[in-house]
């Protein structure tokens, strides 16, 4: 059996960042993935990464942004550390060999994002996730006598010790179809958010939710899941993401009457204003007709009034994308785009350590909620959120793991997941397909949990997740075998998926007010007295979302009216 | 049609036969041939491997002489390496009108300057583009019936695919095929068609270099061609020159011709097997191929061997 | 919607039976993606297809495959434009080349392709002192390296590669590139030991064969052929590393050739490769004994008279005048206090700036 001081469960920016910096240590540390590091969801974050470098910045303008941008639900104790630590971590980036764009001067470039009050994002043109991802994993190359690489696994439970502490994990070769109980003194999640409960989403077919619903079933508070992103601006026709860097470099949303219609919004920050409120005036410039397409369920973002060289080498990743996804120059021509699902706000709740209430077990990245984006997350925080939580995660937990003995872990829970595999590879197939399920679970968040949202669909979304979740529990696959058995993974998956959905409508029902990426219609409205504060959803006895709420930290900055 | 004509290097060098086939041929499809006789070698890649401005200065002062040609239509090569390294040089050249000034600031002491929009072409392409599949079928005199033709492209003359203007209307990676098909013959389909000869290499790595060029040639024994044509005198060396060298790297008899693409033409062309160089091949066609038989036409066939 | 019949390689390493073709039909719109016509077949008729994918908008880079024999993401292809060059109308999807098959689509990447980029040092070496803020460097050297940076891992280029196709051993495009994104980078502390690392190597830079294929299989534009074109401009030139290779003494010797003749002169090419660049060198003992291995080639060259006494002794050659001409661009261009490298990749085209 395998054992580490550390195990880290996803190799995206922060689970490859807390490796490091565990590995930093001298503590013994795996890092375990369900595909290859560089395959991981981060290596898609576009637009740059945030950090008051400039000299006329300041971190705690950086903080007050990302707390205003949070709809004052971020936890303000955090996004301190987060703000204050950011221009240490890119210059870390930087000196590990991150190509970040300079200017004339030779210095770091910043570029422009939303909701923020001056350029502090940095940039590498607009594969930024990339860059830092794959730069990572040549750091990881660097530590392959320190680090143990277990790529290509699949986590199938955690597990928690008879103290409660959490002492390990479960987890399948999917080449071979092995499976191993792995012991550890902690175990950081580090493995992404839900995004492929919505269809259409800009995520990944990975994102999951696996660590969300695992730390779920394993005890763990999940905290502001009714906080979904959308962003303002994906493909009308499949929901691919076009960076913020190209409103950040000047480019104008258009109505069908060719007006830029964020003067009705935002008159200040126009098209740079916060995510959650762009989206909203475009999904309400659609509902009231203004929209662009055969539908009328598009608007336009037009890139032309961006300098063309500075198109072809700051954008060049969007260039592609129109090129090839959307038959689009967009040098050329505006653009269809619309809001569509990107980023879960809410996640596994966490300390400003990465630590979650299950002694031992720490969540960093999309998967975590510490939380520093509150109720909607501003463009190149996210970045920074992984790498800042994922090394504090790693140092923590490596620290921690200097004092304890190794907690029991027994090796009896592989044979538990192995017959639960078993249980789905010999399913009749008389059930429904996992894909369907899959597809029924992404259009119903994504019509009934999207922008805006009532009561009424909300019940009605919780009543379809509910009927999908018994479906998924007699679902079958096609494959029986062992080697790379992806059909089986994915019953898993949706099984992930249908519990984070689910937590996502309860909660959302629950906030009965409007705040950041929450607009309730029936509640159009911010209530600080009754709603400044985290909804929490723990899984009962019985195996249903049960509620509590935790309060949000607030150090400087007290609520305010919210302008852009 | 009258084209400032681009020999080459290995055409006048190790491969007169290329060199010696197409001014055979030329006048029998009339082409007029200007040559450009004080233009410097194409670098071959390896010049702009040394130094980029080197080889665009270089073929820019070829273009100008090409476009100093009277009455030519445009520049013909008959060589894949050449307009694969003209085209690269050409790419940068035409990029940049900045750049281009730089170039030509060099060129200004010699009096030449080269502007954009010269058309370089490789005879495989002037065969297809400007004279037409028809017509050069029409000038079949003896056609290459029973034939069964690889062809050999090179790389230079269909990669990139951007850089030399393939694309679906002009599938200049496909023309081989339509060559030997206008000429009569048959094309034989084998996996090394498009693939690389190994000849750059042959100086840093003998054994790779040869196993390159005795697969594709293996490859086209078992697809039971009777001889490869190519465009390119460099495949040719590799290929042929080189062939008895490969058998023993592949350790395998190959026996397998390869002729220049103005020989394979100037054979349906009714041109004697001699006339166009095909005993000076290291894998003599002339023994391999019984051109009495293979070759079946209007007018009688010469003599073997020649 | 409209209908598509896909061909797809399969493979169980279970099964104990050779890999096998089985055609899929799926409806999608045309400009869909070769991976989700995969995606429908998988999700509607059998789960068991293996194919890795994730993102779907080409930038993760699970989904290399080849599609109708060429490398290519699969979600990175229309499905009309495959099926447009597919030889029957039917798309051709199989796993991609030069590494083992797993199952399916799925090939060992591990084996082949990390192990390739693990060879080249692949980190940065960070000059010292390191910094207190970034260092300062050109813009364009960071778009520059940002070019090979913008590699996915995809595997297309290493698919297809011609000299990994005999050469196993190459270190290959994608591991180059790789190594070009620190040679090339300011910042790195090592250029000269990477340089003379991959130069002296018999399976490094010299021993790619200029073939373009990786240019070609690239859906990212990393164009690592010319970063290894430039990883030998720079091992040759600026850092004068004569390799064991050749490679340094045959560019070397052709530049100097071209110089001297403004032709190329094969007949001195070869010994001069071997033996450096001097007319003496056909009588070094290093150049003496590859030319006598290639001595059956050379006689039976001569015999036929395809290379004459005359070619050998008696090289062709430009007229003196132009001679004069050819070698007063070398001493320009050559004289130059830095090197003019015009790469469109940092400096685009004027086509594209108006």
């Amino acid at each position: 059996m395998p054992a580490h001081d550390v195990l880290i469960i996803g190799a995206g920016l922060a689970g490859q960042r807390a490796a490091l910096a565990a590995a930093e240590t001298g503590a013994s540390v795996a890092i375990m993935s369900k595909v290859h590091p560089v395959r991981s969801h981060s290596v898609a974050a576009a637009g740059g990464i945030n950090a008051a470098i400039a000299i006329d910045d300041d971190w705690t303008e950086h903080a007050y942004d990302t707390v205003k941008g949070s709809d004052f639900l971020g936890d303000q104790d955090a996004i301190e550390i987060m703000c204050s630590e950011a221009p240490g971590e890119a210059m870390h980036l930087e000196h590990i060999g991150v190509t970040f764009h300079r200017n004339d001067k030779g210095e770091l470039d910043l570029r422009a994002f939303g909701g923020a009050s001056k350029k502090r994002t940095a940039y590498v043109a607009d594969i930024t996730g990339q860059a830092i991802l794959h730069v990572l994993y040549e750091q990881l190359m660097r530590h392959h006598e320190t680090v143990d690489s277990f790529e290509e696994w699949f986590c199938t439970s955690l597990i928690r010790d008879d103290d409660g502490h959490c002492a390990g994990a479960v987890a399948r070769d999917i080449r071979s179809g092995t499976i191993e109980v792995f012991n550890a003194k902690s175990v950081i999640l580090a493995n992404g958010g839900n995004g492929q409960c919505y269809k259409p989403t800009t995520n990944a077919l990975i994102c999951t939710g696996d660590g969300i619903a695992q730390a779920y079933r394993a005890g763990a508070p999940i905290m502001d899941m009714e906080m979904v992103q959308y962003h303002p601006t994906t493909l009308a026709e499949n929901g691919f993401l076009i960076t913020e860097g190209a409103r950040g470099e000047g480019a104008h949303l258009l109505n069908s009457e060719g007006r830029r219609f964020m003067e009705d919004y935002a008159p200040n920050k126009m098209e740079l204003a916060s995510r959650d409120v762009v989206s909203r005036a475009e999904q309400t410039e659609i509902n009231e007709g203004r929209g662009v397409g055969p539908d009328g369920q598009g608007i336009y973002l037009d890139i032309t009034v961006v300098p063309r060289k500075r198109v072809l080498e700051a954008l060049r990743e969007i260039v592609n994308i129109g090129r090839d996804f959307a038959g689009t120059d967009i040098t050329r021509e505006p653009i269809m785009i619309r809001p569509g699902q990107h980023y879960i706000m809410g996640g596994v709740r966490t300390d400003v350590d990465g630590q979650t209430p299950i002694p031992g077990l720490y969540a960093a990245g999309e998967v975590a909620c510490v939380s520093v984006h509150g109720g909607n997350r501003l463009g190149a925080n996210s970045l920074l959120d992984t790498l800042i939580f994922g090394r504090r995660s790693g140092e923590h937990a490596a620290r921690r793991g200097k004092e304890l003995a190794m907690p029991k872990a027994p090796a009896t829970r592989a044979s538990e997941d192995a017959a639960q595999i078993k249980q789905i590879i010999d399913r009749p197939h008389d059930g429904r397909r996992v894909s369907e399920i899959k597809d029924e679970l992404g259009a119903t968040m994504n019509e009934f949990v999207a922008v805006y949202r009532d009561e009424d669909g909300l019940k009605k979304a919780g009543e379809i997740v509910g009927r999908l979740k018994e479906q998924a529990a007699e679902a079958y696959v096609d494959d029986r075998g062992t080697v790379f058995n992806q059909d089986v993974l994915g019953a898993l998956e949706v099984g992930y998926m249908i519990d984070c959905a689910e937590m996502t409508i309860v909660s959302a029902i629950d906030r009965k007010e409007s705040r950041g990426a929450q607009f309730r219609l029936d509640y159009p409205d911010r209530h600080d007295e009754e709603w400044l504060k985290h909804i929490n959803v723990t899984r009962s006895a019985d195996g249903e979302p049960e509620i509590s709420y935790s309060p949000v930290t607030i150090t400087q900055w007290e609520p305010e009216v919210r302008k852009y | 049609m009258k084209v400032a004509y681009w020999p080459g290097c290995v055409s006048r060098g190790f491969t007169p036969e290329l060199h010696g086939s197409m001014a055979k041929i030329a006048p029998l499809l009339d082409i007029e041939l200007v040559a450009l006789d004080r233009a410097s070698c194409c670098g071959a890649g390896v010049i702009a491997e040394h130094n980029p401005e080197l080889a665009d200065t270089l073929n820019a002062r070829t273009f100008a002489l090409a476009q100093q040609a009277e009455g030519t239509a445009l520049m013909m090569n008959i060589c894949s390496t050449c307009q694969g390294a003209q085209s690269e040089c050409q790419e940068r050249l035409d990029a940049s009108a900045e750049y281009r000034a730089k170039i030509n600031e060099t060129l200004a002491a010699d009096g030449l300057t080269y502007e954009t929009g010269l058309s370089n072409k490789n005879f495989l392409w002037l065969l297809v583009e400007e004279m037409g599949l028809d017509e050069l079928r029409s000038r079949v005199v003896r056609p290459l019936t029973d034939l069964r033709v690889g062809p050999f492209y090179g790389c230079y003359i269909v990669r990139p695919v951007t850089r030399l203007g393939i694309d679906d209307a002009h599938p200049r990676d496909a023309y081989l095929g339509q060559v030997i098909e206008a000429l009569g013959g048959t094309v034989t389909d084998y996996a090394g068609a498009h693939k690389c000869c190994g000849f750059p290499i042959i100086t840093m790595n003998k054994d790779a270099s040869l196993k390159q060029a005795g697969r594709h040639l293996g490859d086209a024994v078992d697809a039971g061609a009777d001889c490869l044509v190519t465009p390119c005198p460099l495949c040719h060396l590799n290929l042929d020159l080189q062939q008895p060298l490969a058998e023993r790297v592949v350790g395998r008899d190959l026996g397998m011709p390869v002729l220049h693409l103005p020989q394979l033409v100037g054979l349906a062309l009714g041109v004697s097997p001699s006339e166009l160089g095909l005993q000076r091949h290291v894998v003599k066609p002339t023994s391999v191929i019984d051109w009495t038989t293979s070759v079946v036409g209007e007018v009688g066939a010469p003599s073997a061997g020649g | 919607m409209a209908e598509f019949t896909l061909r797809l390689r399969r493979y169980d390493p279970e099964s104990g039976d050779a890999a096998y073709w089985e055609e899929h039909t799926i409806d999608l719109e045309p400009h869909r993606s070769v991976l989700e016509g995969i995606l429908q077949a998988k999700n509607r008729d059998d789960g068991s297809i293996g194919i890795r994918c994730s993102c779907r908008a080409a930038i993760c880079g699970s989904c290399g495959v080849r599609i109708n024999g060429r490398p290519d993401l699969a979600c990175h292809t229309h499905l009309d434009h495959a099926k447009k060059h597919s030889s029957d109308g039917v798309i051709e999807v199989e796993p991609m080349g030069n590494m083992p098959v797993i199952k399916d689509l799925i090939v060992d990447m591990e084996a082949v392709h990390w192990k390739k980029i693990r060879r080249v040092t692949p980190w940065l070496i960070p000059k010292q002192p390191v910094p207190e803020r970034e260092y300062v460097v050109p813009r364009e050297a960071m778009v520059d390296v940002t070019q090979s940076m913008a590699c996915i891992q995809c595997g297309a280029c290493v698919s297809d590669c011609l000299s990994m196709e005999v050469d196993p051993e190459f270190i290959g495009p994608a591991a180059l590139a790789k190594a070009y994104r620190f040679v090339g980078d300011p910042r790195d502390d090592q250029h000269f030991e990477r340089l003379q690392d991959l130069a002296e190597d018999p399976h490094g830079i010299y021993d790619c064969t200029h073939c373009f294929q990786c240019i070609d299989a690239c859906p990212k534009g990393v164009a690592p052929m010319s970063q290894i074109m430039r990883l030998r401009r720079l091992a040759g030139n600026d850092f004068a590393i004569e390799d064991r290779n050749n490679g340094e003494r045959h560019e070397a010797a052709f530049v100097s050739l071209v110089k001297q003749y403004g032709l190329l002169n094969e007949a001195e090419l070869l010994p001069r490769s071997y033996g450096g660049d001097t007319p003496l060198a056909k009588f070094k003992p290093s150049a003496a004994a590859e030319l006598t291995s290639s001595l059956p080639a050379i006689a039976k060259a001569l015999l036929r008279r395809k290379v004459t006494p005359a070619a050998v002794f008696k090289p062709h050659k430009l007229a003196p005048a132009d001679r004069a001409e050819v070698k007063r661009i070398y001493e320009t261009v050559e004289g130059r206090d830095e090197r003019v490298e015009f790469n469109i990749y940092i400096s685009g085209r004027d086509e594209d700036l108006t």
